[in-house]
């Protein structure tokens, strides 16, 4: 039988980032927290960009782009698309509703995939302006706050044994 | 040296580029419900022309499927078509055959008014209105049995007896034109043996090739998918009309398309294609003496017939010849700096493809690709690859996700 609360260890996370990426960089303190840094180019043509993933027990996953900083913007706009914060450039990869992402999912499968495929249209949209690889928009204030508890919730107690 | 990866990125990419500038599904049928009436309208019972039953059959780049869009939305498409009677009345000479298909255009009251002056060749038909198309109508005489030498030359995978689909047209500059009743002394033409010769260029294997007989069929269908040698013809054809707008002594499309289907080696990918068509293509320019010159002039030949010279006109108008060169200078520069871009990002490609093809056809291109990728991953078939991170066909599935945060700022 599947366990309900099959959270991955982060040993495994590590190994699997490893796997994948051999040139990774990996730093991971027990169970609680787990870094990657990695040199990606995300499609043939497209220029090299700098990941890093961060992940801290009860505080979920962040996705960075470090490289390069800022990133160039399309014509005419002022902040990139699908990220919480332009200045940080932290990724908005997936709908925060534990569905389509949780702690039972491995990073190479799911949050690292879908960075790389924000990277290339990210590269797109500096072209024609438009973000051409869908998604869900912001709620509001509101909303935003309702599924932040959610998610910590969430995350409490997958983590508890 | 780009990678196979690379090549096959570049290749979509200019695969969506010509799809852009091809004209639209909507735009071929209305054509083609346009000439199909002005063939019946030149078929009917009461015509002079009906005992030969004339028939209009699409050729040059709306039966070689490379027609471009113009770059302006306003301007016209040209469609050329042939209308082909089986046989003539005895007495009639090449006068005779223009008049009887400009009269019976004339006896039609929406025609009439759409009638161009008449032309060295042809009628023009010039519609208006949200059609913007014209259409020029060559009058042409052949054997009775034509139609079944055409299929058969379509349907063989050998190209033989190309001589045989050889049509008489009339031609008002020539000597004979106002006395001369006995066709097979008129002026040769060959738009469908040149059509057969092309596709024999352009198919990858002529064997498994869809029915080359759809192409030539009165009806011939729309085909979203293109040949290799299709898209580079369009691409070329683009990079002329960014260049030469207007320019009536621009590169004419024969020239390009022949060349460019000469040099073409069944590259399955466009960006070889286009690679290899780019650099040898000016390789089947010949020289030839002409005894009309005294001298030795640039010949580019009638795949079908090895007499004619496409580039005959370049003695009458040296600036042709200038331009032809100038135009595949221009088209090496443009094609290198795009091909140097690689790494640098899509932007860089992107910028780089603007000025040669223009910026709203490059920009909807890019569009198309970017909402294929997004396709592509909704129906499981985008991959990510190991070790780079590679968005593409290679590696392991990207699980379908919704991007989160606000889409526009």
């Amino acid at each position: 039988m599947v366990k309900k609360n099959n959270r991955i260890s982060l040993i495994v996370q590590e190994g699997t980032l490893k796997n994948m990426f051999p040139d990774g960089v990996t730093k991971r303190f027990r169970e609680e927290s787990l870094t990657w840094t990695c040199s990606v180019t995300p499609s043939p043509l497209s220029s090299v960009y700098t990941l890093k993933l961060e992940y801290i027990r009860n505080k979920g996953v962040k996705v960075y782009v470090l490289d390069p900083k800022p990133l160039l913007l399309a014509t005419g706009k002022k902040h990139l698309p699908h990220v919480y914060s332009t200045p940080e450039q932290r990724l908005c990869l997936y709908y925060p509703n534990r569905i389509e992402w949780n702690i039972r999912m491995l990073f190479t499968r799911t949050i690292i995939p879908w960075a790389c495929e924000w990277l290339c249209h990210y590269e797109l949209w500096v072209c024609t302006g438009i973000w051409h690889g869908g998604g869900i928009h912001h709620e509001t204030e509101a909303e935003k706050q309702a599924n932040k508890e959610k998610e910590k919730t969430n995350e409490a107690s997958s983590s508890k044994k | 040296m780009l990678t196979k990866e690379q090549k096959q990125q570049f290749s979509d990419i200019l695969e969506e580029l010509g799809k852009t500038l091809d004209i639209s599904e909507t735009q071929y049928e209305a054509a083609v419900k346009s000439y199909e009436a002005v063939g019946n309208w030149l078929a009917k019972e009461d015509s002079t022309l009906a005992p030969f039953s004339p028939e209009i059959l699409p050729q040059g780049s709306f039966m070689l499927g490379t027609m471009v869009k113009p770059i302006n939305d306003k301007d016209d498409l040209d469609i050329d078509l042939v209308c082909q009677l089986k046989g003539k009345n005895p007495d009639w000479t090449q006068e005779d055959l223009k008049h009887k298909v400009g009269d019976r255009l004339k006896a039609h009251g929406t025609y009439k008014e759409m009638l161009d002056e008449e032309g060295r060749r042809c009628w023009t038909l010039v519609y208006s209105d949200d059609a913007n198309y014209h259409m020029d109508i060559l009058p042409s005489i052949v054997d009775k049995g034509y139609r079944m030498i055409l299929e058969k030359a379509f349907s063989d995978t050998e190209l033989k007896d190309i001589e045989k689909l050889g049509i008489r047209i009339t031609d008002n500059q020539t000597d004979n034109y106002d006395w001369e009743t006995n066709h097979l002394e008129w002026l040769k033409s060959n738009p469908f043996g040149y059509g057969r010769w092309f596709f024999q260029q352009a198919t990858l294997d002529f064997k498994k090739a869809f029915s080359l007989n759809e192409s030539i069929a009165p009806v011939p269908k729309y085909k979203k998918e293109k040949l290799p040698l299709q898209r580079v013809v369009q691409i070329l054809k683009r990079h002329r009309d960014m260049l030469f707008n207007g320019n009536e002594h621009k590169p004419i499309s024969i020239i390009i398309t022949t060349l460019a289907s000469k040099a073409y080696n069944k590259e399955s990918d466009i960006i070889e294609a286009l690679i290899n068509v780019v650099s040898t293509m000016e390789n089947y320019i010949e020289e030839r003496w002409s005894d009309e010159h005294g001298k030795r002039i640039k010949w580019i030949s009638n795949p079908v017939n090895d007499e004619e010279n496409f580039a005959d006109k370049w003695q009458e108008y040296p600036q042709r010849e200038k331009n032809f060169y100038h135009w595949l200078s221009e088209l090496k520069k443009d094609l290198n700096n795009i091909l140097g871009q690689s790494g640098k990002g899509l932007p860089f490609i992107n910028e780089s493809m603007q000025k040669p093809f223009g910026k709203d056809a490059v920009t909807k291109a890019f569009s198309n690709y970017g909402d294929n990728l997004r396709k592509q991953r909704e129906g499981g078939s985008l991959n990510v690859a190991a070790k780079t991170g590679m968005i593409g066909t290679v590696g392991t599935a990207v699980k379908n996700h919704n991007f989160y945060g606000k889409e526009e700022q």
